[in-house]
């Protein structure tokens, strides 16, 4: 590659003294390189550090919580703990795993790099953003010290304004990482806007990009409600101004209002990041350019905008008038019809392609399988007559797991594997990835299959006991647990073998056509070592070189050049 | 059990008027979803084993086939308006209780349910008669709890602040749990919540007292029984009317309504409002109930929210034709008492009679 180097942000080139030839991984030594660092890919990987932390956390925490059920009465843990714990496992899991976990970590990492950019537009900033994450994280975590929250990951009024325990410190915690959310939000809506690399146009930019940028305008426009509310429930808290306590006035179920009307754009601020990892893995592992591109990245639009006028659907059977309920039953089937675009042109994609069935495509596979389980469970749910008898039922949980795990995790785990070797240059062990999939596969339909039948069957949620009827149900949940958490714990495991025992990773493992494949692996500091002009689509197989889909060493690496 | 309303795998035992239809599209969506599900899957591993990547063979490039995205975008539009139209319908009926239903009114706190029946007795566990419809008019005393009777099919919040009502007709004699199933909270018994907890084989009572309470264990059932078995247990719980008729005094259509007659002289209603139908500064409690009124706010239903509000906030919603000009009662006057009032506007329908002067 020519050395000509044109800066396209010059951002962060100017603050650094590094050779933006030399790998990322390389320029600059030592922690103190790593904690003050501006390059995206580096906070990335430090975002990655952290959001797994969370997960393994929130995880432990799910373990504990379907050991208690397995048997009736009291198994490992008192009623007040297992309260605790499933508030702990939904807080952890939404607020520092999920939410931040593909666009923080991944996001970071691969948006600039898939259209060209030598950073995102503010460096600064988002190194602010990794910051008030962690600062957030502490403040959250502190109320496990302070005698821990026991009033779910909804925080519903009046219970949450009148529990004895830390509710405050739960809530401050939300409300910062609301901020780094919505800062991640605005950089990645501004890098888009202004940084993408000659030829590469709206037309052109990767789905992963498109779903970012989808993601970012939800960040942006829901998470400041999310903040007011949770400031609202601490100033009830701490001076009773009778906002949501009807014993002061208030009224209780305004808050529900006021929290789905963040929390449902949340969720996709969840799947949408997932969705668009699966469409570049299809992709890939198909060779094959995405059926219906465009229907694709507007679809991830139509999300964002739809997801902003359905949070009445959570409250169906709290008290809303009937004309309100019909509005958000109907407004709530829509969601279902760029859904349903999604898994059609992704099986289409399919059709007549050339599949690898590596073990990023295996949860690429799973992703469709799981998500359409989630997503045609809605519709029970969307139904208004049905959704009475299932509301607040293990119906419910089973179904936004499959939407979240099933969905977004899945997909996460697909992106971990598939951009390991860009991220790190190492290699992981197929073998181990494809027999933790298997694990991960079963165990998760083992937990939530049974969670389905027990809750149309009648068993309401957050319950720390049981009628005997649910007990098999339950017991084969807890046993799904464990081996889920196997898989879990191989795929952990095959990726972090991978840096220290994996082989070199070439450039372009998976011979794809996609744009973070055509730089160095692992990339070098500015990315592209000049500005990369893009000539045709990060999808046009029947364009694309030999050379550049080539999944070998580059002729220029063995001749020694990247010594 | 062969019957048309016993327990499916899926969907406990059918015991209300509403089942029937709750359940048929419950299957619908079900059958839909399996064919579906099986179609998209099917269709994608079929795909992944056909096309694998292997010697000799090549993607084809993607092309474009319009027709196909149109069709399945405008496809499912057909199939999610009917679900949307049968939910909506059956969620109507839902909502709507046949005039004449007996009403009970329901307390919940944490944790447990209290049934309070029209002649002002009250039990623990919620006995209904078979084929009458029932409404229950419900509040809770602390935070949100859910009223759940999975075999009725009906769950409603029930909201400290407000009534909220339900309705449901049994279809035949049996029984049903009621548990809450919006979480309110609940701890261990015992110093430290280390009393240990034996979870009881007596289905009716799962929980036994003493050792257990929280939203798992706010636990009630619901007994449907014919119409003489239900007048019985009326008895059993002790029908005020009999202590009445023991002081040879008549007994008032609902004793509620006749402490509310005491409050609307303590509390000063007698003031401004008459119970016969004679206009002062505000509007007649007489026939008011249920009725559409025009307020400066819009049109509105007399209605236990309605009545609640208007002690509560007495300017939120001013009946045409009256000045604004009552006072608050905030923190003069208690839940139990506001629900006297109401019970004494609601025996002032047009059509029942008065409650007897005492």
């Amino acid at each position: 590659m020519a050395a000509v180097d044109i800066p396209i942000s010059g951002a962060h080139a100017a603050d650094t003294h590094d050779d933006p030839d030399a790998s990322y991984l390389k320029a600059g030594r030592g922690i103190g390189s790593w904690l003050t660092t501006l390059d995206h890919k580096r906070i990335g990987l430090m975002y990655l550090t952290m959001v797994c932390l969370a997960f393994f956390t929130g995880g432990i925490f799910a373990l504990l919580i379907r050991l208690e059920l397995f048997s009736r009465g009291r198994t490992i843990m008192d009623a007040e703990t297992y309260n605790r714990f499933f508030t702990l496992h939904g807080a952890i899991m939404v607020f520092l795993f999920i939410i931040p976990s593909v666009p923080a970590a991944l996001g970071n990492f691969f948006l600039p790099i898939m259209i060209g950019a030598k950073d995102v537009a503010f460096p600064r900033l988002n190194l602010f953003s990794y910051y008030i994450y962690l600062l957030g994280a502490a403040v959250a975590l502190l109320s496990i010290i302070m005698g821990s929250v026991d009033t779910g990951w909804t925080f519903y009024t009046p219970y949450s304004v009148q529990t004895q325990n830390s509710v405050i410190s739960m809530t401050l915690g939300a409300f910062i990482l609301g901020f780094s959310s919505i800062l991640t939000g605005l950089n990645f809506l501004v890098t888009v806007h202004t940084m993408r690399a000659p030829g590469c146009t709206w037309s052109r930019m990767p789905l992963f990009v498109w779903g970012m940028y989808a993601t970012a305008l939800i960040q942006v426009l829901a998470t400041p409600v999310l903040a007011i509310t949770l400031l609202l429930l601490c100033a009830e808290r701490f001076f009773g101004i009778g906002i949501f306590d009807p014993k002061l006035g208030g009224d209780p179920v305004l808050f529900q209002h006021f929290f789905w009307f963040y929390s449902h754009p949340a969720v996709y601020i969840m799947i949408v990041p997932g969705m668009a990892i699966t469409s570049e893995l299809i992709a890939t592992f198909s060779r094959r350019a995405i059926f219906g591109q465009f229907a694709i990245a507007m679809s991830s639009i139509s999300l964002a905008v739809l997801g902003f006028l359905v949070w009445g659907h959570h409250l169906f059977a709290a008290g809303m008038s009937e004309y309100a309920t019909m509005l958000f039953s109907a407004l709530t089937f829509l969601v279902a019809i760029p859904s349903g675009v999604k898994v059609f042109n992704w099986t289409a994609t399919i059709y007549k392609g050339s599949i690898l069935w590596a073990s990023p495509m295996l949860y690429a596979m799973a992703f469709i399988f799981l998500f359409t389980i989630g997503g045609l469970t809605g519709l029970f749910l969307g139904t208004l007559n049905v959704d009475i008898h299932l509301t607040d039922t293990y119906f419910v949980v089973a179904h936004f797991h499959y939407v979240m795990m099933g969905g977004t995790v899945i997909a996460f785990v697909g992106g971990l594997l598939y951009w390991w070797p860009k991220m790190t240059g190492k290699m992981h062990d197929e073998v181990k990835a494809k027999i933790g999939f298997v694990f991960v596969f079963v165990g998760f339909n083992t937990v939530f299959i049974p969670q389905f039948i027990m809750g149309s069957r009648g068993m309401p949620r957050r319950y720390y006991d049981y009628l005997p009827q649910y007990e098999i149900f339950h017991r084969i949940s807890t046993v799904g647990s464990w081996i889920l958490g196997t898989g879990l714990l191989i795929t952990g495991y095959t990726l972090l073998e991978a840096l220290w025992r994996g082989k070199r990773a070439p450039r372009n493992p998976w011979g794809s056509a996609g744009y973070e494949w055509m730089t160095d692996t692992p990339p070098c500091l500015a990315n592209f070592h000049k500005t990369p002009v893009f000539t045709r689509g990060p999808y046009d197989y029947h364009l694309a070189t030999p050379e550049e889909l080539a999944t070998g060493w580059d002729e220029v690496e063995q001749d020694g050049k990247k010594g | 059990m062969n019957e048309p309303n016993a327990a499916t795998f899926q969907l406990p035992e059918q015991m209300s008027t509403v089942a029937p239809e709750i359940d048929w599209l419950y299957y619908f969506i079900y059958w839909l979803s399996v064919v579906l599900f099986v179609a998209i899957v099917g269709a994608m591993i079929y795909f992944a084993i056909k096309y694998r990547e292997r010697k000799g063979h090549k993607a084809e490039p993607t092309g474009h086939n319009l027709p196909l995205e149109i069709a399945w975008t405008v496809a499912p539009v057909f199939i999610l308006v009917f679900l949307f139209h049968k939910g909506f319908e059956g969620y109507m009926n839902l909502s709507i209780a046949p005039a004449n239903s007996m009403e009970i009114r329901v307390n919940a706190k944490q944790w447990s349910w209290e049934f309070v029946y029209p002649n002002g007795a009250s039990s623990d566990k919620l006995h209904v008669p078979v084929h009458k419809p029932i409404k229950l008019v419900m509040a809770s005393a602390d935070v949100i709890h859910s009223f759940y009777a999975p075999a009725l099919r009906v769950k409603r919040d029930v909201v400290p602040g407000m009534y909220t009502t339900v309705w449901f007709e049994a279809t035949h004699v049996g029984k049903d749990d009621i548990a809450c199933a919006e979480y309110c909270g609940g701890r261990s018994e015992g110093p430290n919540g280390t009393l240990p907890y034996q979870p009881s084989d007596d289905p009716d009572n799962p929980y036994p007292p003493g050792q257990m309470t929280g939203h798992w264990a706010m636990h009630s059932m619901v007994y449907v029984e014919a119409q003489e078995d239900f007048d019985k247990f009326m008895k059993s719980i002790g029908d005020p009317c009999e202590s009445y008729a023991s002081q040879g005094k008549a007994c008032p259509g609902t004793i509620a309504a006749a402490q509310g007659l005491k409050l609307y002289s303590t509390k000063g209603c007698v003031a401004c409002h008459t119970t016969t139908g004679a206009k002062l500064v505000g509007p007649s409690w007489k026939g008011i109930w249920a009725h559409g009124e025009t307020t400066d706010k819009g049109r509105i239903v007399v209605d236990e929210n309605y009545v609640r509000e208007s002690i509560l906030d007495p300017q939120a919603k001013v009946v045409a034709g009256y000045p604004p000009t009552m006072p608050t009662f905030r923190g003069q006057i208690s839940d139990a008492e506001i629900d006297e009032i109401i019970a004494l506007i609601k025996s002032l329908k047009d059509e029942g009679p008065a409650p007897a002067q005492q």
